[in-house]
C-alpha cells in the first residue's frame, strides 16, 4: 500500500468515526446546544469526506450552506427560545422508545444486508477534480435547467411566506364588510367528541 | 422502446461542453406553467398597492392566468411527444390530464377562498400567490421525468402547502397543523431523497426512463429498497394508510379552502407522481409494488371509511373520506390495464367536482355561522335550501349513488378491477362504499329530516342570506358549477369517458405498461 493510499484510509477512518460518534451524540445528548454544536462537527466531517473524494466544490458548498447557514440558524433558534420548561411526561415513553429502536435496528440490518448482497461496480467513476465546478455549471444550464429555474420560484415563495407568517402589522378589518376580525379560522374551536357526549347525557 | 432508452443514455453521456447547448429545449411544453407563474408575479405586484387593491385585482389576475393555462393545456392535447428540457419534462396526455385537474382545482379553490380569507382578515394577495406557487409545483410534478425535477417540484408543492396550512397565524390550531405537516412532510422528503440517491447510485442517471431500463437489466435488492422508500413518499402525498396520520389534524387546522386544494390538487399530483415513478421507473418490480399498493389500498379504504363514521367535525369527516377515496383510485392504478388507468383518470376528474362542491358548501356554511360541526347542520333545509341541496348532491355522489358522476366513476373503477381479477380490492371497495354511504347519508338526514323545532341553535339563529359582499359571488359561481357538474355530469358522462380513454391512448408510458401486462396474461 502506498503512502497516499494509507493516508487516505486513515483520514477516512477518522472522519467516519467522527461522523458516527457525532451522530449518536446528537441524538442522545440531553442539552440541545451540545447537539447543535455536534451537528456542526458532523457537517464538517462530511465535508472532509467530500474532499477525500476529490470533490472540493461540493465540500466548500457543504461548509458554506450547512455549517455557515443551517447550523447557525439552528443555534439562533435555540438562543431565541430560551424558555426553561420541563416537558410533560409522555405516557408509555419506554415502550415507544423500544418500538422505535426496534424499527431502526431492523432498517439498519436491512441496509447492511442489501449493502453486502448488492454487486457494486467498483471502482466507481474517476473524479474530475477541479473541472467539477465547470461541469456542475453546465448541468445547471442544460439538463437541469428546469429544476434550477423552479428553485427560484420555490425560494421566492418561501421568502414571501416567511414574511407573511412573521410580520406583525396585521389586518384587523374585513376588506369586504369593514368588520373587525381576528385572523383565526372561521370555524370556532369545538370540544372533542367524548366531552361533548358526557355533558349532553 | 429499448432503442429509445439507449438514445437517452447516449444523450446523457453526451455532456461534453457545448454539445448539449445545441439541442432544442422544447420549452413550449411548460407554457401553461408560465401562465401560472405570470399570474403569481402579477398578484404579488398588485399586492404592493395595498390590501384593498389586492382584494379587487388579485382575483381577476388569477382567473386569467389559470384559464390561460387551461387553454394552453387544451392546445397541447395529443400534441407531438417530445421530451422537453433535455429529458426533465414530458407533456404527454397523462401529464396534461393531471395538470388540468390541478389547475382546475386551484381555480375552484380560489373562487371559494376570497370570502373566507377576507372574513378572517388574512392578506389576500400573498395567499393567492402562495396557492399559485403550489399549483406550479404540482403541475410540474405531473410531467416531471427526472429525479431532480421531481424532487424540486415536490418541494415547491410541499413548502407552499405548509405555508398555506399555517396561514391563519393567530389561530393555534392552524399553527399546529402547519408544524405537524412540516415535520412529517420533511421526513417524507428525506426518505424520498434517500430512495432517489439509491436509484442514482444503481443506474448512474437521474432520468426516470433510463433508470427503468437500468433496473430491468440488473434488478438488485438495493432497487427493492429504493422502491420501498419512494413508495412511502408517494403514499404520504396521496395520504394512504398507514402514511395518513398527518391528514386529519392538518385538514382540521388548515383554512378550509386550503383543505379543498390539498384534498384534490395535491392528491392528483401525488397520483401522477405514482404513475411516473412506479410504472415508468419500477417496471421491473411490477409484482412487488402492486402487492404493496394493494395492501395500502385495502387499508386506506377500510380505515378511512370506518373512522369517518365516528367524526363530529365536517372537515375531519371529509379528511377521512378523502383517505378512503384515495384507496378507491388506487384500485385503478393496481390493475394496470387500459380500463384501470382510464378509470383512475376519470375518477380523479369526478372527485374534483364532487369534493370541491362539498367544500364550497361547508365553507359557505361556516362563513355564515362560524361552525363546522355536523350536529349544527340540523334542520338546515328550512333556512338555506341551496347549501342543503348542493351538499346533499355532492355527498351522495361521493358515496356513489346512481345518477351522480361519482357513481359512474366508481362503477368503472370496480369494473376495471373485476376484469383484472382484483377480487379482494373490489369486494373491499364495495363493502366500504356501503359504509361510506351510511355516514354521508347521516349528514343529509341531519339537514333534511329534522323538524324545525329540532334544528340546532346555529340554524335557528341563521343570518339572512346575502350575496352582495365582496367575494361572495365567486363562491356562488363555484358552488353552482360544481354541483351542476356533479348532478348532470353522470348522465352526460360520455365526453368524460372519451377524455379518460384518450388520455391513456396518448401516453406511451401507459401503453407500454398495458402491452407488457397483457403479454404476461397471455403467456
Amino acid at each position: 500500500m502506498t503512502i497516499a493510499a494509507s493516508t487516505e484510509l486513515i483520514c477516512f477512518l477518522i472522519l467516519s468515526v467522527v461522523i458516527i460518534a457525532g451522530g449518536i451524540g446528537i441524538v442522545f445528548l440531553e442539552n440541545i446546544v451540545y447537539s447543535a454544536f455536534l451537528l456542526g462537527g458532523v457537517f464538517m466531517a462530511i465535508a472532509g469526506l467530500y474532499l477525500l473524494l476529490n470533490a472540493s466544490f461540493v465540500a466548500a458548498a457543504q461548509i458554506l450552506v450547512y455549517v455557515g447557514a443551517v447550523n447557525v440558524l439552528i443555534l439562533f433558534a435555540i438562543m431565541l427560545v430560551n424558555k426553561r420548561e420541563d416537558p410533560k411526561p409522555i405516557k408509555g415513553l419506554q415502550l415507544r422508545k423500544i418500538i422505535s429502536a426496534g424499527v431502526c435496528a431492523g432498517l439498519l440490518a436491512l441496509l447492511i444486508r442489501v449493502d453486502l448482497t448488492t454487486p457494486w461496480s467498483l471502482p466507481g467513476p474517476t473524479s474530475i477534480g477541479e473541472l467539477a465546478t465547470e461541469r456542475i455549471g453546465e448541468h445547471l444550464f442544460t439538463d437541469y435547467l428546469l429544476p434550477f429555474e423552479l428553485a427560484s420560484v420555490l425560494l421566492l415563495m418561501a421568502m414571501i411566506g416567511a414574511i407573511v407568517l412573521a410580520r406583525r402589522d396585521v389586518l384587523i378589518t374585513d376588506v369586504g364588510t369593514g368588520k373587525e376580525v381576528n385572523q383565526g379560522l372561521i370555524e370556532k374551536a369545538t370540544s372533542p367528541l367524548l366531552i361533548d357526549k358526557n355533558s349532553s347525557s | 422502446m429499448p432503442c429509445l432508452g439507449a438514445l437517452f443514455i447516449n444523450s446523457q453521456s453526451l455532456t461534453a461542453p457545448g454539445e448539449l447547448l445545441n439541442l432544442s429545449l422544447n420549452a413550449w411544453a411548460i407554457a401553461p406553467e408560465g401562465a401560472v407563474l405570470i399570474a403569481m408575479l402579477g398578484t404579488l405586484l398588485v399586492d404592493l398597492a395595498g390590501e384593498k387593491a389586492a382584494a379587487n385585482w388579485a382575483p381577476p389576475i388569477c382567473y386569467v392566468g389559470l384559464l390561460t393555462a387551461l387553454g394552453l393545456l387544451a392546445m397541447q392535447w395529443n400534441g407531438p411527444l417530445e421530451s422537453s428540457f433535455l429529458g426533465a419534462f414530458l407533456s404527454d396526455n397523462l401529464a396534461i390530464a393531471f395538470r388540468s385537474v390541478v389547475a382546475l382545482s386551484t381555480l375552484i379553490s380560489l373562487l371559494i377562498s376570497w370570502r373566507y380569507a377576507e372574513q378572517s382578515g388574512s392578506p389576500v394577495g400573498e395567499y393567492a400567490a402562495i396557492l399559485l406557487a403550489a399549483t406550479l409545483g404540482a403541475m410540474l410534478l405531473c410531467g416531471a421525468t427526472d429525479l431532480v425535477s421531481v424532487f424540486i417540484s415536490l418541494e415547491t408543492l410541499s413548502v407552499a402547502s405548509y405555508l398555506l396550512s399555517g396561514y391563519m397565524k393567530r389561530d393555534a390550531r392552524s399553527s399546529e397543523a402547519a408544524l405537524k405537516y412540516l415535520l412529517v412532510g420533511s421526513a417524507a422528503a428525506a426518505v424520498f431523497l434517500y430512495g432517489a440517491s439509491l436509484l442514482y447510485g444503481i443506474s448512474g442517471t437521474t432520468n426516470l426512463q433510463a433508470i427503468g431500463i437500468a433496473l430491468i437489466t440488473s434488478p438488485t435488492p438495493l432497487a427493492a429498497l429504493a422502491l420501498v422508500f419512494v413508495l412511502a413518499t408517494v403514499a404520504f402525498k396521496i395520504a394512504a394508510v398507514p402514511f395518513h396520520q398527518w391528514t386529519p389534524d392538518v385538514y382540521e387546522g388548515s383554512p378550509t379552502p386550503v383543505v379543498a386544494f390539498l384534498s384534490v390538487g395535491s392528491k392528483a399530483a401525488g397520483f401522477a407522481l405514482a404513475v411516473r415513478l412506479l410504472i415508468g421507473c419500477f417496471g421491473a418490480f411490477d409484482n412487488q409494488w402492486k402487492l404493496l399498493f394493494t395492501v395500502l389500498a385495502v387499508l386506506s379504504m377500510t380505515l378511512g371509511n370506518v373512522v369517518a363514521l365516528a367524526q363530529t367535525s365536517m372537515k375531519r369527516m371529509l379528511a377521512y373520506s378523502s383517505i378512503g377515496q384515495a384507496g378507491f383510485v388506487m384500485i385503478g392504478l393496481v390493475c394496470g390495464t387500459e380500463d384501470g388507468f382510464a378509470s383512475m383518470v376519470l375518477y380523479m376528474a369526478a372527485y374534483l367536482f364532487m369534493n370541491l362542491g362539498a367544500f364550497a358548501c361547508i365553507i359557505l356554511f361556516s362563513i355564515r355561522t362560524g361552525s363546522d360541526r355536523i350536529s349544527d347542520y340540523a334542520g338546515l333545509y328550512q333556512k338555506d335550501p341551496l347549501i342543503t341541496l348542493g351538499l346533499s348532491l355532492c355527498l351522495l355522489s361521493l358515496g356513489g349513488i346512481p345518477p351522480m358522476i361519482g357513481f359512474f366513476g366508481k362503477i368503472y373503477l370496480f369494473f376495471a378491477g373485476w376484469a383484472d381479477q382484483q377480487y379482494l380490492l373490489v369486494i373491499v371497495g364495495l363493502v366500504t362504499s356501503v359504509i361510506s354511504i351510511y355516514y354521508y347519508i347521516s349528514v343529509i338526514k341531519m339537514m333534511v329530516v329534522k323538524e324545525p323545532y329540532e334544528a340546532s341553535d346555529v340554524v335557528k339563529n341563521y343570518p339572512s342570506i346575502q350575496w352582495e359582499t365582496l367575494g361572495m359571488p365567486p363562491l356562488r359561481i363555484a358552488l353552482v358549477t360544481c354541483v351542476l357538474v356533479t348532478a348532470i355530469g353522470g348522465v352526460l358522462s360520455n365526453p368524460l369517458f372519451q377524455w379518460a380513454n384518450s388520455t391513456v391512448a396518448g401516453t406511451p408510458l401507459l401503453q407500454q405498461a398495458i402491452a407488457l401486462g397483457s403479454q404476461i396474461n397471455i403467456g
